[in-house]
């Protein structure tokens, strides 16, 4: 029995060990001087296990009694937060070196939070869902606050875990009332317990666990901490943020909803639409002022959620597919802008000022194509991918009889596009300036490169990611 | 139909053209262009190969499957609007590659542009040839992308850079608006296939999303056509190369507005919306394009804002909503092709060749460069409305629609701005050829103009050739066009009778007045021009720049205050939510009934009440004197646990008492080292605010409670109190939830008490080491009120006590499982009789007596109450299953015996060896900022007066030889 669960919990265990037993013995040996080699072997074996869990699991199995579940939905948004996690840390060692920011922690670090993604992704019940939740927030507050000597990458973290700390509180308190009006932390028993006649008790519970997950999504209006944090945080750190955690955060919501609360789509339906309507609106006009492009991928970051939160909302099984496509698109997309993003210096120093991109095109026009490309796609301009995902969870909206929705989102698209459009109107026809320096990390130049092919072919099929997430999102709506 | 194997690669052909001239770039003009025109040349004849059975009314169809849950497939479809547009982006685009071969210099990269323009037309062909209306978005997006590299082409000319921005923004933005009309459209008809769309007419019409999914739609169309009010940016696309500007600009790009409406006008005209609409917007865009352009010097923009104009014509007949309007419109976009194609080529050879394309500065070209002026004169013509020329012909069908169609019960409205508008297109093109063709040449810089190469002339002359025979014979050469086109369009069977003379109609008259009134417009330009000149008028791009940059300045408004960087207004706007959240799904589902009476007030009760309230307002009085203020809180601290033995929570109260003196003696060592007051530093304002929100969070959760008590809900406790003895083998339920039910939180809870326990310890080192470390060493005690500090007394009656203390915390441990008490409360039962120690006899002395290390504590509870847990595992059960039986002590008693005992034991162990870790972290700093300590506290000798106030270096804490800090 023991032996059976543990192997199906056999990845995670994995990753905590090799999280735990490298922070041992490069305490003990090399300490900061192995940070490198550690970063490179960490990023190795996110890809490891990414493969083998993509293509070893099969069907869905369920481990202690039904609090950790294994099945296609899991693995789907597992193996995506493994191979961001590890892209991410590939595209951050230049930077993080170059600065003195690579301490062994760091991918340490990464590795833990990446094991509390995992959990959660795979949770089956509260308990599961918390712990992993945990760790991965905890993991994370440190990583913002890796600069120490940074006043604005310290402020970022104590932010990030002040109001984490309350998010937290609060999915607590949904997560105990949840509890007590259904006698089971089981997302299965809660299920039960939620198909007959539904106590306000659980209603409660059911708003202030959203309250917690919206938060880890950054929607708007749980999203306060996101441009501070993304802007103080040192960029590899931010390009992290935008990636993997909310891939899983994203999951656990679809998990949460569907497993545990799947009876009563019309209660949480509202909620979502309401935070989907929001963080579109507010990150797509929040962004247009911004000069900071990592302030400025944050409130992109926002208004994605909000899209997301789009295909989520119809409360159906294509929405769930379109949710899954949606983030699987968005984080290449963010792997990309952030490999470009790392790559901006002038004098040996990160820059973040959009401004200091014009006329990039007649510098560096290979990487200029490649930033218009994945900006286009950002704003979901056909024939890119990323409209692909975007007409994926507008097509759910309308399917699921939220038509509203989907014009509101129509809307919101149509001026999110515009800043992604001004910083390629920078790179192209601004106006000439003291020019960045020229990129030099080969890493930084093929992650670009493969993001935005990606890209561009990605139109023939999506790469099956599409077959795919339908496989997952049946495993998780019955 | 075999015919149809060949639709997709008709539209995949200008794209894998598109890489040739892309990867040539140093070949030259001559390659690239050759290799532009051979696909393009393909494409056109294979299409040409299945125009005959299109013009039978077949409908060629291919489809293949792409991302079926989407509704996206890539479905392929050819009727005679598909094909009528198709062999114009065709064959348009053939003689644009011609002129551009010679149009672009020597230093252009040509490669790029060619692979651009293969681009588009590949993007083009898609949209005209698409079957899926999502396919059709994924083209027509494409488009916007390819128009705008093609006019940013000249990256050195700032007006290039700001038009392409603008074209962008403004179509780009109109087709993401589209997807939702699609989307919606889609949905209604059940399918995403156009065949299957233009079969739901009915549906669609009568869905309640219809008028969304027409704005929707209409408003990619709109900034796709350059419509009212979206026409700025079409005149700033002008920067592009004038190739560029014939081909996308006039000929097919903005025509695809038009041909969306025309496609789809079989489910979409015919309502009041849509009338009111597109025919409004038609109109008006005709009329202000026209007059407009009757102002404009550069010649460029006289023919943008003609095109605008014209294109408004074609909507306005799309408008119509009438069979009859939908034949004139197709037949304009076919006579509008021809001859604003060889305008603008035209001016891009009259631009070559003088420099210029000022109005002003030209004139008197005609002797000048014959052949160029010949073909601008007879394009002009058309462009007028000239009879024998095409444009004559539709405009005068568009005229005749416009004589019978009423406006909001007006007769009037529409004919008369009709003939206005077309009125106003005579004068423009009678000013372009007059201005720029005749009279005499005006500037003279400009040396030698001269006629443009063969290949430059040839495309527009071409053009021309067209204009005058279709104007010459309508019937045999435009007609079976028009008829299969109009067919397509309207989905009924359409016979044109085209003819130069109908007799005298109302639209011969209207056409009349517009020529003699053109000319007559003409004649007095120069006056127009300047009371034009001064009369203040809203201008496009001005306007669009400052309301960019207005939205850029509010947006900045909007995120900057709402995102301040306060953590405060970020905790407000969750709370808020959250809040809200809560009460809507509070009074969306109501309470149940009160069930249960109130009880009477006791007056104990009544009297805790009393005085926490008034411990609590107490603290707001008392809290800047921190002392004071700390014995208050405990007041409130000692009156919950009253209160919970009222309720009946021993158990509660018990755990809550223990925990409220272990942390008011915590944090009263504590504020020994922090200043003894609180500085104000809050505005009055501000304090209220926080009053308020207090106040309401307080009676929030008051009423909440208030609710909850005075209801039987359904809750849990039921089963733990069913199963607390024959699952856990305890009858105090807390204590069996603690250490059995819920056996995995404790145990996790003790951990992290343990890792707070150490991260406060080695958080003082940091500390101690720190800046704030050099502070406590120089550390000026104020002057004792009491000259002892350590009492006689009190260490006499703490070491007195200590021992019974002990007993205490043993017996409670013992008697959790069944009784109020446990692990947690027999830990802090020790700490606090371990604490008082601390208090009395001073921490060194203490610290002498100390045997075991507290960080072991810790550690060994952690292990003791791991190891309970997997004991479990031996017996094949899960972790931390608890058991228990019965041992017969024979005389004495029969005990009971349960594995929760040893698991409370491990708890009771970290829960001490936590708090004692506490404790001793400030202790360290006490003696590192040398409190002075009685050695030997008991031999105190009163006779002496003053207390031993030498300071040991160890407890300085400064570092003796060979002491590690």
């Amino acid at each position: 029995m023991m032996s059976t669960d543990l192997s199906i919990l056999l990845p995670e265990v994995m990753l905590a060990f090799y999280a735990m037993v490298s922070l041992i013995v490069v305490v003990y040996t090399g300490k900061d001087d192995s940070a490198r080699p550690l970063t490179v072997l960490t990023a190795i074996v996110f890809a490891g296990l990414a493969f083998w869990i993509g293509y070893a699991g099969s069907g869905s199995e369920l481990a202690f009694y039904g609090s950790f579940i294994s099945d296609p939905f899991s693995r789907f948004a597992k193996v995506g937060i493994l191979l961001s996690a590890a892209a991410v840390l590939l595209i951050s060692m230049e930077y993080m070196s170059r600065r003195g920011l690579l301490r062994f922690e760091y991918p340490v670090l990464i590795s833990l939070s990446v094991v509390g993604m995992m959990v959660m992704v795979s949770a089956g019940d509260l308990m599961v869902l918390y712990m992993g939740l945990e760790l991965q927030s905890l993991a994370a507050y440190v990583i913002a606050s890796i600069r120490r000597d940074s006043v604005r990458s310290t402020e970022a973290g104590l932010k990030y875990f002040v109001l984490g700390a309350l998010s937290s509180g609060l999915l607590l308190y949904g997560a105990s009332l949840t509890y007590g009006f259904s006698g089971t932390t089981l997302f299965a028993g809660i299920f039960e317990a939620a198909a007959g006649d539904v106590s306000i008790g659980l209603l409660f519970g059911l708003a202030f666990l959203l309250a917690g997950f919206a938060f880890k999504i950054s929607a708007a209006p749980f999203h306060m901490w996101t441009p501070d944090v993304y802007e103080g945080a040192p960029t590899p750190v931010t390009a992290f943020f935008a990636t993997a955690p909310k891939l899983a955060a994203m999951a656990l919501l679809a998990r949460v909803m569907h497993d545990a609360f799947g009876t009563i789509v019309g209660d949480w339906q509202q909620i979502i639409a309401f935070l989907a309507v929001f963080s579109m609106f507010l990150g797509a006009i929040a962004a247009i002022g911004q000069r900071n492009i990592k302030r400025l991928m944050a409130y992109s970051s926002i208004s994605h959620m909000g899209f997301a939160l789009m295909g989520l909302a119809s409360g159906t099984l294509f929405g769930v597919q379109a949710m899954l496509i949606y983030m699987a698109i968005y984080l290449t997309m963010n792997v990309g802008a952030f490999a470009f993003i790392l790559s901006m210096e002038k004098d040996g120093r990160p820059v973040t000022d959009i401004e200091s991109l014009h006329m990039y095109s007649k510098r560096e026009p290979l990487r200029a194509l490649a930033m218009l490309v994945l900006l286009f796609s950002l704003a979901g301009v056909p024939p890119l991918v990323g409209f692909f995902g975007k007409l994926y969870v507008l097509q759910a909206a309308v399917q699921g009889g939220l038509s509203w929705l989907a014009i509101l989102g129509v809307i919101a698209s149509v001026i999110s596009a515009f800043y992604y459009l001004r910083i390629v109107y920078y790179m192209y026809f601004g106006t000439e300036r003291d020019s960045l320096d020229p990129p030099s990390s080969p890493v930084l130049w093929s992650v670009l490169m493969v993001c935005a092919l990606a890209m561009v072919f990605g139109v023939i099929n999506l790469f099956g990611v599409d077959a795919l997430a339908a496989q997952a999102a049946a495993a998780l709506v019955n | 139909m075999g015919g149809a194997g060949l639709l997709p690669i008709i539209a995949l052909l200008p794209f894998l053209g598109a890489l040739v001239p892309g990867v040539m770039i140093r070949a030259g003009r001559n390659a690239a262009a050759t290799f532009t025109a051979i696909p393009t040349f393909l494409a056109l004849l294979m299409l040409l190969t299945l125009a005959p059975g299109v013009m039978d009314g077949q409908v060629l169809q291919k489809s293949f499957s792409w991302f079926p849950p989407l509704g996206l497939s890539a479905s392929f479809m050819l009727d005679g609007l598909g094909l009528m547009f198709a062999v114009m982006i065709l064959g348009v685009g053939l003689l644009i590659t011609l002129y551009a071969r010679f149009y672009l210099s020597n230093e252009d990269p040509a490669g790029v542009f060619f692979t651009y323009l293969l681009l588009f037309q590949g993007a083009m062909l898609g949209i005209v040839l698409s079957n899926n209306i999502l396919m059709l978005l994924v083209f027509w997006e494409l488009t916007s992308l390819a128009s705008f590299l093609l006019i940013g082409y000249w990256r050195h000319l700032p007006e290039g850079r700001q038009g392409a921005r603008m074209a962008l923004t403004v179509t780009g933005g109109g087709g993401l608006a589209m997807i939702g009309g699609m989307l919606i459209l889609g949905d209604i008809a059940g399918s995403y296939e156009l065949t299957d769309i233009l079969q739901a007419g009915e549906a669609i019409k009568a869905s309640p999303l219809y008028l969304p999914a027409l704005i929707l739609i209409l408003l990619g169309a709109f900034t796709k056509s350059a419509q009212f009010p979206f026409h700025f940016w079409l005149p700033h696309a002008m920067a592009a190369p004038t190739p560029v500007s014939a081909y996308l600009h006039s000929a097919t790009m903005v025509k695809a507005g038009i041909f969306l409406m025309a496609r789809l006008w079989p489910v979409l005209a015919g309502t009041d919306p849509w009338f009111y609409i597109v025919a409004t917007t038609g109109l008006i865009t005709m009329v202000l394009g026209a007059l407009i352009a009757l102002f404009k010097d550069d010649l460029k923009a006289l023919l943008a804002f003609s095109t605008v104009s014209h294109l408004g014509l074609l909507t306005m007949l799309l408008g119509f909503g009438t069979e009859a309007a939908a034949v004139a419109a197709v037949f304009h976009v076919l006579n509008h092709l021809t001859f604003k194609a060889a305008l603008f080529m035209t001016a891009g050879i009259v631009d070559h060749s003088t420099h210029t394309r000022d109005i002003k500065r030209l004139g008197g070209l005609l002797t000048l460069m014959p052949i160029t002026a010949a073909i601008g004169i007879i394009a002009a013509l058309s462009m007028a409305g000239i009879p024998l020329f095409n444009g004559f012909l539709s405009k005068e069908l568009m005229l005749e629609e416009a004589s019978h169609t009423s406006w909001w019960e007006s007769p009037w409205i529409v004919p008369v701005l009709a003939t206005f508008g077309a009125l106003l297109s005579v004068a423009y093109s009678f000013r372009f050829i007059v201005h720029t063709f005749l009279g005499k040449p005006r500037d003279e810089s400009i040396d030698h103009p001269h006629d443009p190469p063969f290949g430059m002339w040839l495309p527009p002359a071409l053009l021309c050739v067209i204009v005058v025979a279709v104007g010459l014979f309508p019937a045999a050469i435009a007609g079976p066009i028009v008829d299969m086109a109009a067919s397509a369009v309207t989905g009924t069977e359409i016979h044109t009778h085209f003819a130069l003379w109908h007799g005298i109609t109302p639209a011969l008259i209207m056409s009349g007045i517009a020529i003699f009134g053109g000319l007559i417009l003409l004649a007095l330009h120069a006056p127009l021009d300047r009371a034009w000149l001064a009369t203040p008028r809203p201008e496009a791009k001005r306007l669009f720049d400052g309301a960019m940059a207005a939205s850029v300045r509010g947006t900045r408004v909007i995120a900057e205050g709402l995102h301040s960087g306060a953590i405060s207004r970020a905790l407000a706007v969750f709370v808020v939510t959250t809040v809200a959240s809560g009460l809507i799904a509070f009074f969306g589902r109501g309470l149940p009934e009160v069930s249960r009476p109130l009880l009477p007030i006791p007056p104990v009760a009544a009297a805790g009440w009393l005085l926490m309230v008034a411990a609590t307002l107490s603290v707001i009085l008392l809290h800047r004197r921190r002392f004071l203020a700390l014995v208050v809180i405990s007041i409130c601290g000692l009156m919950v646990s009253i209160g919970f033995v009222y309720l009946s929570a021993p158990d509660l109260a018990l755990t809550q008492i223990t925990v409220e003196t272990v942390t008011i003696l915590l944090l009263l060592l504590a504020l020994h080292y922090l200043p003894k007051t609180t500085p104000a530093d809050s505005s009055v304002a501000l304090r209220i605010r926080d009053g308020v929100i207090g106040v309401s969070a307080g009676v929030g959760v008051g009423a909440l409670a208030y609710a909850f008590m005075r209801r039987d809900v359904p809750s849990i406790s039921d089963y733990f109190l069913e199963n607390a003895y024959s699952g856990g083998g305890g009858h105090n339920v807390v204590n069996v939830i603690l250490v059995d039910f819920r056996g995995y939180d404790t145990f996790g809870e003790i951990i992290v008490l343990g890792i707070a326990g150490v991260i406060i310890f080695a958080l003082m080192e940091v500390l101690l080491r720190g800046r704030a470390g050099r502070r406590l060493r120089n550390w000026a005690f104020s002057e004792d009120r009491s000259r002892d500090r350590h009492p006689l007394m009190m260490v006499v009656g703490t070491r007195v006590m200590l021992p019974i203390a002990l007993l205490v915390g043993v017996y409670i441990l013992l008697r959790g499982h069944n009784n109020p008490g446990g692990g947690f409360v027999a830990g802090l039962v020790f700490s606090i009789a371990l604490l008082m120690q601390y208090m009395a006899s001073g921490f060194a002395w203490t610290m002498d007596r100390q045997r075991w290390e507290y960080h072991s504590l810790i550690g060994w509870g952690v292990i003791i109450a791991g190891l309970t847990g997997a004991a479990a595992w031996i017996f094949g059960r899960p972790f931390l299953t608890s058991a228990y039986g019965y041992i017969d002590w024979p005389w004495i008693e029969e005990f009971e015996w349960a594995t929760a005992m040893a698991f409370d034991v491990g708890v009771f162990l970290a829960v001490l060896g936590a708090v004692m870790l506490m404790l001793y972290s400030l202790s360290r700093m006490a003696r590192y900022a040398g409190e002075t300590v009685n050695l030997e506290p008991m031999d105190y000798d009163p006779s002496q007066k003053s207390v031993q106030t030498e300071r040991a270096p160890q407890e300085r804490g400064v570092p003796t030889e060979g002491e590690e800090l």
